[in-house]
């Protein structure tokens, strides 16, 4: 009995030390990112630029893929369920409500989580395996501000940037499949979607993969940070920081959506 | 060439240190003097790579105070930290070299971040550094096409970069041929002779230590052995540091009942 | 550090004195470079130096390209004993024209 409260104390201890350290992140990588330039030690641009083309750019295709695939989805399911009440017209009010409000942000987090937590992690974590940031320390570098404020910045950019992307993709699957199974034109389907969606929509969608964008970055970071024992605890931070982020992203998800929605 | 003996480059007073619990450093106290080379000898364990991390300002003590150049290290502002790295070179074991950077970029790196110097100046001294640790012209090289005697001079390289008053050398022959190992420690008194700096030397190899070091500090088990001139170190009458000298195993006091209980594992 | 500029027997010497470190070499490196920007021929008096950084070195060598570039005459003169160490760490003595006095370099 006193072994389990053991452990749970320490589980619940080590989860604030892990928050508290992303408290910590978010701060000081904030802090370089507004007052570097102001010190005479700016967060490089050059770097800032690469990671966003790396995070964003590049993860564009296959954004298309899976938010179109989620469009034609949502399209064949809400059609089945719609047909039985005989309103299959009505399918568009669902795809275009559920794609910007959660499917848009939700899959492009998963994958950017996928995508890039896991690289910020092996790279950040391979570093510290290397000495490389204590190097960095050593040399008066902040390895917050030379690494992780440039991963924070293009994630808080990229990720709603990608959103917005996968919104406009699963709205065409969206319509693509309806075009064939109902025969509405896309002027008709695309001008129901309009009348729908209402700038809160967006919005709603939009706060939330900022905020994804932000968990991303500092699992992806802080578990980069903390690896110790050579090339297998990479591999260890690296599952961790992509499961652990896809688990808060999820969570995050539904606190926010049901406040948001009361 | 004895160094003069002036003020100290490095003070380290009473150092307690260790991780979790476990206590690493136990009482350390040691002086480096300006301009001299130091090695800091002890086996596997001894704490030596302890020392060197506090020293560096990568760990923090549990108690006991480190003054580098005659500023406390537990006791800066940020500026003064930074300041004070400014002087301080690092050429780490393995390196740690920006493995993302080129040799060229990697030693111009600290040049670029703490420096308003034109780019050219920058790219030349970063260059005289490379040919300064016989490099030049594998500045466009990256990290990891290097072997490991060039991938210790790049590090040295890096962390002459700033000119620095100070300069610490973590096992400069570790996994080296004998030559190039020996290249190395001429390359290390040449820096001292031409330059001034004070060097500090984490090392196990006995034959450069002898060969390049002012003074010696002996570690073991977290201890002090000895920390003084070549010769007091050769003819130290401790037997454990005649020991480590000669390379003598050390003999396993154990008895019966405990090596048992060890076996069995009761 | 401080610099003097002189002109001696159709030379512009730049006289350096003093600790040339990170703080001040791009000063001296101006300094060289408007000399040679004037078209001036140029040497540089490094008699007074007590410490000369890789920054000063850089200044120097740079100061050697630009001359090439522009067909002028540029040299070391007087070099002190601590600067010529790190001259020769960086094997660069042998690659200035070093000399003792202004006189001998005219020769």
């Amino acid at each position: 009995m006193r072994q389990i409260a053991h452990s749970i104390g320490r589980a619940a201890t080590g989860l604030v030390e892990e928050f508290g350290y992303y408290l910590a992140l978010t701060v000081e990588s904030l802090y370089w990112l507004c007052w570097g330039a102001v010190r005479g030690q700016p967060v490089r641009l050059a770097a800032t630029v690469a990671q966003m083309r790396e995070t964003g750019v590049a993860a564009a295709p296959i954004v298309f893929m899976l938010s179109f695939a989620i469009g034609v989805m949502l399209a064949i399911q809400g059609i089945h369920t719609l047909r039985q009440f005989g309103a299959e017209t009505q399918v568009v009010l669902g795809i275009a409500l559920s794609v910007t409000r959660e499917f848009g942000p939700l899959i492009t987090g998963i994958l950017v989580a996928g995508r890039s937590g896991s690289a910020l992690a092996a790279r950040i974590g391979s570093m510290q395996v290397n000495q490389e940031i204590d190097a960095l320390c050593v040399m008066g570098i902040s390895p917050v501000r030379y690494l992780a404020a440039p991963a924070v910045l293009a994630l808080l950019v990229m990720v709603p940037a990608l959103t917005l992307f996968a919104d406009l993709t699963a709205l065409f699957g969206g319509a693509v499949f309806c075009s064939l199974e109902l025969g509405m034109s896309h002027v008709a389907y695309w001008d129901e979607a309009i009348s729908f969606i209402t700038v809160d929509d967006i919005m709603q969608g939009l706060v939330k993969s900022v905020l994804f964008g932000l968990i991303v970055a500092l699992v992806g970071i802080s578990n980069g940070f903390s690896v110790s024992g050579g090339a297998e605890g990479v591999g260890r931070a690296t599952t961790r920081a992509v499961v652990l982020s896809i688990c808060y992203l999820v969570l995050a998800d539904m606190l926010f959506t049901y406040f948001l929605n009361r | 060439m004895n160094a003069v003996a002036s003020e100290p480059a490095i003070e380290v007073e009473h150092l307690v240190a260790g991780y979790g619990g476990r206590r690493i450093l136990d009482d350390v106290s040691m002086q480096v003097h300006t301009g001299e080379i130091m090695i800091i000898m002890g086996g596997s364990g001894s704490g030596k790579s302890t020392l060197l991390r506090h020293l560096l300002g990568l760990n923090r003590p549990i108690s006991g105070v480190i003054r580098l150049l005659g500023k406390d290290t537990g006791r800066l502002s940020a500026d003064e930290r930074l300041a004070l790295q400014k002087n301080i070179g690092v050429s780490f074991q393995g390196g740690a070299l920006l493995s993302s950077l080129t040799v060229g970029e990697n030693v111009a790196l600290p040049l670029r971040e703490h420096t308003r110097l034109a780019a050219a100046t920058i790219e030349v001294m970063a260059r005289v550094k490379l040919e300064v640790v016989n490099l030049g012209g594998f500045e466009h090289m990256m990290p990891s096409q290097l072997s490991g005697g060039m991938i210790k001079r790049a590090a040295l390289a890096r962390a002459l970069a700033m000119d620095p008053k100070l300069l610490f050398f973590d096992e400069p022959s570790a996994g080296l041929d004998p030559v190039v190992s020996s290249e190395l420690d001429d390359l290390i008194l040449k820096l001292r002779d031409a330059l001034g700096m004070t060097i500090v030397v984490v090392t196990h190899e006995l034959e450069s230590a002898f060969k390049i070091a002012d003074r010696i500090t002996v570690l073991d088990h977290g201890k002090v052995l000895i920390s003084g001139a070549v010769d007091d170190v050769r003819n130290a009458d401790s037997e454990r540091i005649q020991d480590l000298l000669h390379r003598r195993s050390r003999p396993v006091h154990l008895s019966a009942d405990d090596y048992m209980r060890r076996l069995t594992g009761e | 550090m401080t610099y003097k500029v002189t002109t001696e027997s159709g030379f512009s010497i730049v006289h350096l004195t003093g600790d040339i470190d990170l703080s001040c070499s791009p000063e001296a490196r101006k300094a060289i470079l408007d000399r040679l920007a004037a078209s001036q021929h140029t040497l540089v008096d490094l008699s007074g130096v007590t410490y000369i950084d890789s920054s000063g070195i850089a200044s120097l060598v740079e100061g050697y390209q630009t001359a090439r570039k522009k067909n002028l005459q540029f040299g070391l003169i007087a070099v002190s004993e601590p600067a010529l160490s790190v001259l020769e760490l960086a094997r660069l003595d042998k690659v200035f024209p070093i000399h003792a006095s202004v006189a001998d370099r005219a020769k």
